[in-house]
């Protein structure tokens, strides 16, 4: 045998480590940085959780879409998207004009106007950074795509911008391309590599203060911002990693202002003190894309779509066996829009209307129909067939959304209510993009954002931007192909002529939805939930129904104020916090004692 | 949402390699008795221990680059998915993160650059790897260790208390609660305890670290980073405390049926004393190994508890890696990972070796 306390030796060593470990832990704790920004001054603080991505706030490199909707509130653009409908309206310029074709756009910019470092901003700051992007490639990363038809860009005096396009476009080029003060950025060193995350110098509502990551970004208003500076004083996103956390720190008053709830989420908001909610209209559609025979923009075909789907009598009987309604109202407990095409209804300037002579609703028996007329003739089991072969389709989804897992279960009964064996094959949504990309699918469940003006989303249905097996290329919506389509876009693309320009778009869109390369399925709601006790007068876009985050414009934080009857919010810890502390710090150290209080003895004689 | 939830069997047992039966820290029994009693055995066994931990830790770096890159999807394709992205773009990006080169190359400069300490630059934070996982890796260790502590004490105590006192209702009680603690997801756990304490009754903050704006080192932002502890922590403690306790109670419950504790009754010792200086002593020994063992693994845990409750450590850095996909981060915090639970692994061997004076033959 042994003595005892040779081992306890051992096991004190240990328990030490095991403390000094503990203690490391906690030194290296602090923040790299000491903390930048003192405590808000003001209780004046919009407070929004976030659990975005960021890489930087660089313009002109960061894509990411917390830093986009950043942008939007630091830098002006030309011209702005209105919050009434996201039509044109007075950024930077007060107006513009363009020649009869659409090739040269003039633009007057607004007189004595400030940087937030009081500098004065010109047309000379406009032409500085569209020409950056033009000319250098690491500049070009975010925006590139904007500017790529931009011939040149001349400033014949302080108060103009000319810009001379490659090609005549009827969309506005103004828009959205973030205008950076040339007396700060000419001076960095390496300006793609620039992170732009203090102190930052912009022309918009807020500039950012400080960000630390993922903990938190401050903005703080800008008082030489033209439109008048903000009612707020700061605007703070917070980091929550999970949207159920998000939930929890409304209810207790951490935070002011959330977004991107699921209907689950919302609901269960809806008895919660203080909590205004937001079921606005949003900028998204969700369709099912079926593979038409996908090829790139030469024609050159590959993956593996089933041969009937090459038929559009077939497509359409897809379309006509599912109850989109139904859909809308139970998969997505009535938060979503009915939808026609792929623009969504938020743009009723642009959006299919829903009286034209095209759309056909739910129909089994039209269905059925348009499945006979296709050949494919019912078989045994009721599925159909043609020579031999019965009709069985794949349905890729991503396993972990439960909006396109509800889908797939509403769809499989529907399809074979009209012969089609579907089969849904649900994925990680990294194997959904491989297989996609390579058109190894039968139909998928997709979905985009859309922009105020529809011509992106128009030219990524057209045929030259078809991308190649390995994505190489352009973009495209469903891999379709119409050369009727193409005709129409190229029309709409160079007419100025507003009224006629939206009487093309509903041509084409009334084209895509008769070819049915695609399913929209609904245009769904952007869930919101803000503290009424501590703000109100959020604005909208659309201004009726439409959401605070995310718009394409920076309207929504920049109209709040704080709520005229304040309330104390809980942020402190109640008694039961403290008796919370204190029982761990008696466990800690009455473990601990317990541990020193054996006592060296030396009586061992064995 | 898939996070790694704890799981106390995976891969934390002593590697048994080949030649002598190795311990079984778990059993007390097989303590490996087979050691030649010279003074060089202890070198050798420490370099054949080390060699094992050494060929791991090359596994993990190969299976590191190649891993993640069969993984499905390509990051720029991700990145520019529903994007206006001109081909030129995407070629700029595919360049800028070296994914233009063959493969080949690509882990010629991935292996060069973990013998250099080079971890590589990661995509979306465009820092270089090292240097984020040292950012990331103190708030972790603040967590996992202020949790380790507690859990080793409590189960310790408690594992001891139950062994002694064993099917008395303290016993029962005391084990029962405890694994069931083990059994529920972490998860789910921590996103129950975020509602109860963090939502409806508002006493502790519901993510995070620290209030935005607060000095971590003044009294206020002390007092602030702890009330953000609380709820992790005991997360973390109450799924990982279980094994503490069930180690100590089984290993306490075998000294109990021991001889040598009933010459020490028969020398007039009280029962407390025969507890305290002969019977627990000789428990700790399997348990210090298990202990180890399980630091390692209460990393895994970390990741889970700081994606409930925002904490801002190395969890939540993978999991943004995985998110798009961030390829070098990735690596870097696997590589990471796995070398802390081998060494945690080789620890223990080492220690158990220390330990035991059984084995140690001193």
């Amino acid at each position: 045998m042994f003595t005892s306390h040779s081992l306890r030796r051992g096991w004190q060593r240990c328990l030490a480590g095991v403390a000094a470990l503990a203690l490391a832990g906690s030194m290296a704790a602090s923040p790299a940085q000491a903390a930048t920004s003192p405590a808000p001054a003001s209780d004046n603080v919009l407070r929004i959780a976030t659990d975005g991505f960021i890489d930087s706030f660089n313009p002109f490199t960061s894509f990411y879409l917390v830093p986009t909707n950043t942008f939007r509130y630091m830098y002006e653009n030309l011209v702005a998207n209105d919050a009434k409908d996201g039509s044109i309206t007075e950024g930077l310029a007060t107006e513009w004009n363009t020649d009869s074709e659409g090739k040269v756009w003039t633009y007057t910019i607004r007189p004595d106007m400030k940087w937030s470092d009081g500098e004065p901003l010109t047309s000379k700051d406009v032409a500085w950074t569209y020409n950056q992007m033009m000319e250098k490639e690491e500049m070009a990363v975010a925006n590139g795509s904007l500017v790529e038809n931009f011939d040149k860009v001349e400033t014949p005096d302080d108060g103009t911008v000319k810009i001379t396009l490659k090609k005549p476009q009827a969309n506005n080029p103004g828009q959205e391309i973030p205008v950076v003060p040339e007396h700060v950025w000419s001076k960095i060193d390496k300006p793609g590599e620039f992170k732009n995350d203090e102190k930052s110098v912009g022309s918009g509502p807020f500039q950012l203060e400080s960000y630390e990551a993922n903990k938190s970004i401050t903005l703080k208003a800008n008082p030489n911002f033209w439109r008048g500076k903000p009612k707020l004083d700061e605007i703070q996103y917070r980091y929550y990693t999970n949207s159920d956390a998000q939930v929890q720190a409304i209810r207790s008053g951490e935070v002011d202002f959330i977004t991107g709830l699921s209907p689950d989420q919302f609901t269960a908001l809806e008895n919660a003190d203080n909590v205004e909610l937001n079921d606005g209209n949003g900028r998204r559609f969700n369709g099912i894309s079926i593979n038409p025979g996908v090829a790139d923009a030469k024609g050159k075909e590959f993956g593996t779509g089933h041969e009937a789907l090459k038929d559009k009598k077939v497509r359409q009987a897809i379309r006509a066996g599912i109850d989109t309604e139904t859909l809308r109202k139970q998969v997505m407990q009535d938060y979503a829009q009915p939808a026609t095409s792929f623009i969504p209804a938020v743009y009723p300037d642009w959006a299919l209307k829903s009286d034209n002579s095209v759309i056909s609703g739910f129909d089994v028996d039209r269905a059925k129909k348009l499945l006979d007329d296709a050949g494919w003739k019912e078989g045994s089991g009721g599925i159909r067939e043609k020579d031999g072969e019965k009709l069985q389709l794949r349905f890729l989804t991503d396993a972990d959304a439960p909006i396109e897992q509800s889908t797939a279960k509403f769809i499989k009964p529907w399809m074979k209510d009209i012969g089609i064996d579907l089969k849904n094959e649900s994925s990680d949504v990294d194997t959904v993009s491989e297989r996609t990309t390579k058109g190894d699918y039968d139909m998928y469940f997709s979905g985009w954002s859309i922009n105020p003006d529809p011509d992106y989303q128009l030219s990524i249905n057209t045929c030259g931007q078809r991308p190649d097996a390995d994505g190489n290329g352009g973009t495209s919506q469903d891999g379709w192909c119409n050369k009727e389509f193409d005709k129409l876009y190229k029309a709409q693309h160079v007419e100025l002529d507003k009224a006629k320009r939206q009487d093309l778009v509903q041509k084409a869109l009334a084209i895509h939805y008769e070819e049915a390369p695609s399913v929209t399925l609904w245009y769904p709601n952007q869930l919101e939930a803000y503290r009424s006790d501590r703000f109100d007068n959020f604005t909208k876009q659309p201004s009726d129904g439409g959401a605070i985050a995310n718009q394409v414009g920076y309207w929504g934080y920049s109209s709040v104020e704080p709520a005229s009857e304040e309330e104390a919010t809980g942020g402190g810890m109640g008694a039961g916090g403290w008796i919370g502390i204190a029982a761990a710090v008696i466990v800690v150290l009455g473990g601990g004692g317990w541990l020193l209080s054996r006592r060296k003895k030396s009586d061992d004689r064995e | 949402m898939s996070t790694p939830t704890h799981d106390p069997h995976s891969g934390d047992r002593p590697d048994r390699g080949t030649g002598t039966a190795n311990p079984d820290p778990t059993n007390p029994a097989t303590v490996d008795m087979d050691e030649p009693p010279a003074g060089g055995s202890f070198t050798r066994y420490f370099l054949r221990k080390l060699g094992g931990a050494a060929t791991s830790m090359v596994l993990v770096i190969v299976l590191g680059f190649f891993a993640f890159r069969m993984l499905p999807g390509d990051p720029v394709l991700k990145i520019a998915k529903e994007r206006p992205m001109s081909p030129a773009q995407i070629a700029e990006l595919r360049s800028q993160y070296g994914l233009d080169k063959p493969v080949i190359v690509q882990f010629w400069d991935y292996l060069v650059g973990i013998v250099t300490g080079d971890l590589g630059e990661s995509y979306v934070y465009r820092k270089s790897v090292s240097s984020l996982i040292g950012e990331y890796l103190g708030p972790t260790l603040l967590l996992t260790a202020t949790a380790a502590v507690i859990a080793i004490v409590l189960g310790l105590w408690l594992g001891q208390i139950s062994a002694w006192r064993r099917n008395s209702l303290f016993d029962k009680i005391a084990s029962s609660t405890s694994l069931i603690f083990w059994s529920v997801p972490t998860f789910w756990l921590g996103l129950i305890l975020l509602m109860i304490f963090g939502g409806t009754l508002q006493w502790l903050p519901t993510g995070g670290m620290i209030t935005p704006g607060l000095d971590p080192w003044s009294p206020a932002g002390i007092i602030d980073v702890i009330k953000h502890l609380i709820l992790p922590v005991i997360s973390l403690v109450a799924v990982v405390y279980a094994q503490f306790l069930m180690i100590m109670r089984a290993s306490l419950l075998e000294e109990m049926s021991e001889d040598y504790l009933t010459t020490a009754r028969a020398k007039g010792l009280t029962e407390d004393e025969v507890r305290r200086r002969h019977a627990v002593p000789n428990a700790l020994l399997p348990t210090v190994t298990v202990v180890f063992l399980h630091l390692g693994g209460l990393i895994a845990g970390a990741v889970t508890v700081e994606a409930v409750f925002s904490w801002p450590g190395l969890g939540k850095l993978t999991f943004e890696a995985i998110r798009g996909p961030d390829l070098p981060l990735l690596q870097g915090t696997f590589v990471v990972f796995s070398a802390i639970i081998i060494v945690m692994n080789l620890a223990a061997d080492i220690v158990y070796r220390f330990l035991d004076p059984r084995v140690r033959r001193a």
